[in-house]
C-alpha cells in the first residue's frame, strides 16, 4: 500500500489540475471566467463567503430551473454559456475524480502485521489525552481582540475628536485600539498555551479584514448603497464621518483615501500577532513568566553582541561607510596574523613546544560563522536605522525649510468674507481679532492679480496691498527686504536710487534712468498714465521679488508701470485697462522662486485708490504657535461670529503641497524599512544558526530544569540583543551623519533647488520611531527561531554528538 | 501513600522505518527514599530510554508515575522543568558541560535558574567544586578540563540544588577504571552523607555488583538481577 502513495498522489494530482484546466477552457469558451473569478475571490476572503452565499441564494430563488438560469444570463448579455457548458461538466468530473484517486493515496491501510500491542488497557500519556486542536475560547479571544480594537478606534475617534485636537484624539484612540488588540492576542494565546495559527489567520481574516475593505468600499463605490444597507441621506451622513476616520489619510494627501486605514489596520494585526507572541512566551509553560535573568545571562554569552571589536567595527563600518574600514580592517588582521605568526616561528627555533602552546592560543582566538553572522547582523541593522534616520531628516528640513518660506512671506492664518466681498469694517474687525488668544499679529491687506511692465518687458504678478507699519508682524517681509525699505511704499520720498554704474563704463548698457523718458513716450499703455509727468521722485513706491526685478531687468527708483485688466473706465472700445506708474521702492528675497517671482507690494492705500476699493480684501494674522493654528483659527470665526467671515490656516492654504511632502516621507520610511526587514532576515538566520549549534546546550538546559518558555526567551533575548545593539549603533552614526551634513553641509545647485545646501532636521519623534521599528522588527524576526529552539527535544538533543 | 518513587504499567515504543520496536513494555517499579539503585543491561535494552522518562525528559506513551504521591506526567510544562531543577539531579555518559560558561558557572545554573542571587550561588558552586576536588579549576571553562574533571564538574552541578534523586547515565562509561572508580567513590560518599536517592545506569559489573539494590532491564521489562 504505502508503495504505492507516491504514484497515486502525483497521478490524482496531475488528474485534477486537469480537470480545472477543462472547468478554465469551459469558462472561456462560455466568455464567464471574469465572473467565475468573481465569485472564487469573494468565497475565500473574509465575509464574502456569506455574501457569495447570499448572491447565489438568490439567484436559486429567482430561477427555478437550470434552463431559465441559463435564458437569464443570456439575456444580460452573456452570450455563448451554452458553448462552455459540456468542457465544465466534464472537467469537474475529472477533477473530482483526480481528488478521488488522491483520497485513496492518502488512505492509510492499518498495519496488520502488528498485534495488539502490550501497552493496551494502560493510561495514556496525560499531555497526549489532554491534547486539543481547536481552541473557541482563543478564537473568541483573538476575534474579539482585533474587532473590538477597530471598534474602539473608529467610534473612539468619532467622540473624542470633539474635544481634543485631531492628532491627539487619533493617537489616543490608537492606543485604545492598539491595547485591546493586545489583550485579545495575550489572553487568547494564554487561553491555548500555544500560538494557535489557525485561530489567529481565521480572526485576522474574518473578524479583521471585513471593515477595513467595508470603510474602503464605502469611500470609494457609492454604488455599495446597492446592498441597501443605507438610504441615500443615512449614506452621506455615514461618509461624512468616514471623512473623519480618514484622518490619517488626509495627512497623506487625497489621491490615496484607503491608505491611512489599511495602514492602521496592519498597525492593529501587528499588536496582535505581539500579543500572541508575549501571551505564549510567558504562559506556555502553565504559568506567567516574564522575568528574565539568567536567561539573559545565557543569551549574551552565545550571541556576545557586546564586544569591543564588534561594536567598534560596526560603529566605525557604519560612520566611515562600508567599504575603507573593512579594508582597513582586512589589512590589519592580515598583517598581525602574518606578524604573530613569524613570532611564532622564532619562538619554535627555540622551543618547539612554546610555539605549539602560542599556535593553540591563537587558534583559541578565531571566532566561529555565527560570530561573524552575528556582526553582519548587527551591521545590517544599523545600516537600516542609520539610512532610516538620515533620510527622514533630510526630509524634515526640506519640509521645515519649504514651511518657513511659506511662513515667512504669507501669514500663518487668514479672515476674509465669503466670495472675496471687500471688508471696510476692518478695524472694528481687527479689534476683535485681537482679543483672541493666541494671535500676536495682524494687518490689512488687498490681494489682486496684475501686470507689471516696464519697457520691453512685462511680468504677470500677484499684487498685495499691505500696511508696511503692521505686515512686519506677520511675515517676515521686512527682513527679507535686500535693497531699498518699505518705508518708500508710503513714503516716496524715501526711496533712495543706488548709485548709478560711472559712465565711462559702456558695459551698462541698460543702465535704467538715461533710458527711460525716450522709451516711456513710445509705449501707449503708460502714455494713457495719469502721471505722466517727468517728476517721478512723486511717483509711489513699489516693492518686487528679486526674480521679477532680474526679468524685468529694473532696481531700485526706476519706474515700473502696473496694468490691472480689471478697468473701470471705458474707453471706445469697451473698459480700458487701468494703468498707473510706481517707482521701485526695493527688492526682496525670500528664498522662494514661487513669491520672488510673482509678488508684489504697494502700500493699503495707493492698492484701494487703484482698484476703488473701500476697505480691504481681508485680514491676516500670526500665531504663537503655528501647529495649534487650526484651533486659533476656528476661534477666530467664533468670535467674529461665523458668517460673513472666513478663516483659512497656512495647512489650508498650502494642503497639497504639505500632503505631497508627507505622502512622499511616507513612502520613504516604508522603502527604507525593507532594509530593516532585510536585517531582519539577517537576525532569522543567525539565530537559526545559534538554535542548530547550540541543540546540545538547549537539551542540557532543559535537563537542569528551564522550560520551554524560558528557552523562548533565551533565544529571542538574544535575536533582541542584536537588533537593540544594531539600532542603537545605527542611532549613533545617524545622529553623526546628521549633525556632520548640518555642520559642513552638501553643496545643492541653487539654480536648481533655490536652497543652498541640504537641510537636515532631527525630529526627535520620528528618530524615535525609526529605533523603535528596528527593535520591534528584530523581535519579530526572532519569534520563529525561538520556537524552533524550544522545539529541541531533549532527548534528541542529547543524543546529537 | 505509596513509595518515593513509584512508576506503573509504563510503556515507551520507537519507530524505525514503519518498525515498532518497544523499548519499555510495561515497567513497574517502587524505589524508597535513600536507596542505591543500579540498573543494568544489553546495549539498546532501552536503560537509557527509562533514565530519561524518569527524568521527564522523554514522554512515554502510557503509564504513570508518582513522586511522593503526586502524579509526574499529569504536571505542566512549567511544573515539569520545576521538578526537573529542583528534584533530579542528572548525570550523563558525557558531561553536557556548557562550553560558553566556567566551571562554577556550570555548577552554579541550576540555581541561577531558580533566579537565586548569582554571587551566593558561585560561592556555593565554587564549595562544590572543592568538595569533588576542583577548587583550582573554577575558573577554568569545559575544553580545559580533562575528561574525569569534567565529570567530576558534571557530579557538582547536579549536587548543586540537593536534588532528592540523583539520575546517572554511564557516568564512568567514557573514563578509564582509576578515574572512574573515583567518581564511584564520590556517588557513594554523596549517597551516604545526603542520603539522596540514586538510580546508576551502568555497564561496570564490578560498580553494579557493589550497589545495594541491582535492577536487570530485560525484554522491556525491570526485574531484581
Amino acid at each position: 500500500m504505502t508503495s504505492w502513495r507516491a504514484p497515486l498522489l502525483t497521478v490524482g494530482g496531475l488528474l485534477a489540475a486537469a480537470g480545472l484546466g477543462f472547468i478554465g477552457y469551459g469558462l472561456y469558451r462560455a466568455d464567464t471566467i471574469a465572473m467565475a473569478a468573481g465569485s472564487t475571490a469573494n468565497f475565500t476572503v473574509g465575509w464574502g463567503v456569506l455574501l457569495q452565499s447570499w448572491f447565489s441564494a438568490q439567484w436559486v430563488l429567482r430561477f427555478h430551473d437550470f434552463r431559465s438560469a441559463m435564458a437569464a444570463v443570456e439575456h444580460e448579455g452573456v452570450r455563448g454559456v451554452a458553448r462552455g457548458i459540456p468542457h465544465v461538466w466534464g472537467g469537474l468530473a475529472v477533477w473530482f475524480a483526480g481528488w478521488a484517486v488522491i483520497a485513496a493515496g492518502i488512505r492509510r491501510k492499518p498495519d496488520e502485521a502488528e498485534g495488539p500491542s502490550a501497552a493496551v488497557g494502560a493510561p495514556l500519556y496525560p499531555p497526549l489525552a489532554r491534547f486539543q486542536d481547536f481552541h473557541w475560547g482563543t478564537l473568541g479571544a483573538y476575534c474579539g481582540g482585533i474587532f473590538a480594537a477597530q471598534l474602539v478606534l473608529v467610534f473612539g475617534y468619532l467622540a473624542s475628536v470633539k474635544m481634543l485636537p485631531q492628532i491627539g484624539a487619533f493617537l489616543l484612540c490608537l492606543s485604545a485600539g492598539g491595547l485591546i488588540a493586545f489583550a485579545g492576542g495575550f489572553f487568547g494565546a494564554a487561553n491555548s498555551k500555544r500560538l494557535s495559527t489557525p485561530e489567529a489567520t481565521i480572526a485576522v481574516l474574518y473578524a479583521g479584514l471585513p471593515i477595513p475593505i467595508f470603510l474602503t468600499l464605502l469611500h470609494q463605490q457609492p454604488a455599495m448603497a446597492l446592498l441597501s444597507i443605507f438610504d441615500e441621506r443615512e449614506l452621506l451622513a455615514v461618509r461624512s464621518l468616514f471623512h473623519e476616520v480618514m484622518f490619517l489619510s488626509s495627512l497623506l494627501g487625497d489621491n490615496m483615501p484607503a491608505l491611512g486605514y489599511w495602514l492602521v489596520y496592519g498597525f492593529l494585526v501587528l499588536v496582535l500577532v505581539l500579543g500572541i507572541n508575549l501571551g505564549f512566551v510567558a504562559t506556555s509553560s502553565g504559568r506567567v513568566d516574564l522575568r528574565l535573568s539568567y536567561e539573559l545571562f545565557v543569551a549574551s554569552r552565545h550571541v556576545s553582541v557586546f564586544r569591543p571589536r564588534l561594536i567598534g567595527g560596526v560603529l566605525i563600518t557604519l560612520l566611515f561607510i562600508v567599504v575603507p574600514p573593512l579594508l582597513l580592517y582586512a589589512i590589519a588582521t592580515a598583517a598581525n596574523a602574518a606578524v604573530e605568526m613569524t613570532r611564532i616561528q622564532k619562538l619554535g627555533l627555540k622551543d618547539p613546544l612554546k610555539a605549539a602552546a602560542a599556535l593553540n592560543l591563537l587558534k583559541a582566538k578565531r571566532q566561529g560563522p555565527t560570530a561573524m553572522m552575528t556582526a553582519l547582523s548587527v551591521g545590517g541593522v544599523g545600516v537600516g536605522v542609520m539610512a532610516l534616520i538620515i533620510v527622514l531628516s533630510v526630509m524634515s528640513g526640506f519640509e521645515l525649510d519649504l514651511q518657513q518660506k511659506i511662513l515667512g512671506t504669507n501669514a500663518h492664518g487668514v479672515v476674509m468674507k465669503y466670495a472675496g466681498e471687500a471688508m471696510p469694517e476692518y478695524p472694528e474687525v481687527m479689534k476683535k481679532i485681537g482679543g483672541v488668544k493666541g494671535i500676536v499679529g495682524q494687518t490689512p491687506f488687498i490681494l489682486n492679480e496684475v501686470m507689471v511692465a516696464t519697457e520691453g518687458n512685462i511680468a504677470g504678478s500677484m499684487i498685495k496691498g499691505i500696511d508696511p507699519k503692521t505686515v512686519g508682524s506677520v511675515t517676515d517681509l521686512p527682513r527679507y527686504m535686500q535693497t531699498g525699505s518699505l518705508e518708500g511704499l508710503t513714503d516716496p520720498s524715501k526711496i533712495v536710487a543706488p548709485r548709478l554704474a560711472p559712465l565711462n563704463e559702456p558695459a551698462l548698457d541698460d543702465a535704467p534712468t538715461e533710458k527711460k523718458k525716450p522709451e516711456l513716450l513710445r509705449d501707449p499703455l503708460i502714455e494713457e498714465a495719469p502721471h505722466d509727468a517727468p517728476d517721478s521722485a512723486k511717483l509711489p513706491g513699489l516693492v518686487l521679488g528679486k526674480e521679477m526685478a532680474n526679468s524685468l531687468r529694473v532696481t531700485v527708483g526706476d519706474r515700473v508701470n502696473v496694468v490691472s485688466p480689471l478697468g473701470s473706465e471705458l474707453g471706445p472700445q469697451g473698459p480700458m485697462p487701468k494703468s498707473r506708474p510706481f517707482r521701485v521702492a526695493g527688492i526682496f528675497y525670500s528664498g522662494m522662486f514661487e513669491y520672488d517671482s510673482k509678488f508684489v507690494y504697494i502700500s493699503i492705500d495707493e492698492a484701494q485708490s487703484f482698484f476703488g476699493l473701500k476697505g480691504v480684501n481681508g485680514v491676516e494674522v500670526k500665531v504663537d504657535d503655528i501647529d495649534d493654528t487650526r484651533r486659533i483659527m476656528k476661534a477666530v470665526r467664533d468670535v467674529l461670529d461665523g458668517y460673513p467671515y472666513r478663516t483659512k490656516d497656512w495647512g489650508e492654504m498650502n494642503a497639497n503641497l504639505f500632503a505631497a511632502l508627507r505622502l512622499e516621507k511616507l513612502v520613504m520610511g516604508i522603502i527604507l524599512s525593507i532594509i530593516i526587514v532585510v536585517a531582519a532576515g539577517l537576525i532569522v538566520a543567525t539565530v537559526i544558526m545559534l538554535v542548530l549549534e547550540k541543540r546540545k546546550e538547549i537539551a542540557v538546559l532543559k535537563a537542569l530544569g528551564v522550560s520551554d518558555g524560558g528557552i523562548v526567551k533565551i533565544f529571542l533575548t538574544e535575536g533582541l540583543q542584536i537588533g537593540i545593539v544594531g539600532s542603537v549603533l545605527g542611532l549613533i552614526s545617524g545622529l553623526v551623519w546628521c549633525l556632520f551634513i548640518e555642520k559642513y553641509g552638501i553643496k545643492l545647485d541653487p539654480q536648481v533647488y533655490y536652497i543652498p545646501a541640504l537641510p537636515v532636521r532631527i525630529e526627535p519623534f520620528q528618530t524615535a520611531l525609526s529605533v523603535v521599528i528596528a527593535v520591534l522588527i528584530s523581535f519579530l524576526a526572532s519569534i520563529y527561531p525561538a520556537l524552533k529552539a524550544s522545539q529541541v527535544e531533549p532527548v534528541e538533543g542529547l543524543k546529537a554528538e | 501513600m505509596g513509595a518515593f518513587l513509584e512508576l506503573k504499567e509504563v510503556h515507551k515504543a520507537y519507530f524505525l522505518h514503519g518498525k515498532r520496536i518497544d523499548v519499555l513494555r510495561g515497567v513497574s517499579l517502587d524505589i524508597e527514599k535513600g536507596e542505591l539503585v543500579s540498573l543494568v543491561g544489553a546495549s539498546g535494552s532501552g536503560k537509557s530510554t527509562f533514565l530519561h522518562v524518569v527524568g521527564t525528559l522523554d514522554a512515554p506513551a502510557a503509564g504513570t508515575m508518582r513522586y511522593q504521591g503526586r502524579s509526574v506526567f499529569d504536571m505542566n510544562d512549567a511544573e515539569l522543568a520545576e521538578y526537573r531543577n529542583r528534584t533530579i539531579g542528572f548525570v550523563f555518559q558525557s558531561h553536557y558541560l556548557l562550553p560558553e560558561f566556567t566551571a562554577a558557572e556550570n555548577v552554579a545554573m541550576p540555581a541561577l535558574i531558580q533566579r537565586q542571587d548569582r554571587v551566593m550561588s558561585l560561592r556555593r558552586a565554587k564549595e562544590l567544586l572543592e568538595r569533588v576536588g576542583l577548587g583550582a579549576r573554577v575558573e577554568h571553562r569545559p575544553g580545559e578540563l580533562s575528561g574525569g574533571e569534567s565529570q567530576r564538574v558534571a557530579l557538582a552541578r547536579a549536587l548543586m540544588l540537593a536534588p532528592s534523586l540523583l539520575l546517572a547515565d554511564e557516568p564512568t562509561g567514557n573514563l578509564d577504571p582509576t578515574t572512574g572508580e573515583g567518581i564511584h567513590q564520590l556517588l557513594r560518599e554523596v549517597n551516604r552523607d545526603l542520603g539522596l536517592t540514586a538510580v546508576v545506569v551502568t555497564h561496570n559489573e564490578v560498580l553494579a555488583q557493589s550497589m545495594p539494590r541491582r535492577l536487570r532491564l530485560l525484554d522491556g521489562r525491570v526485574q531484581a538481577a
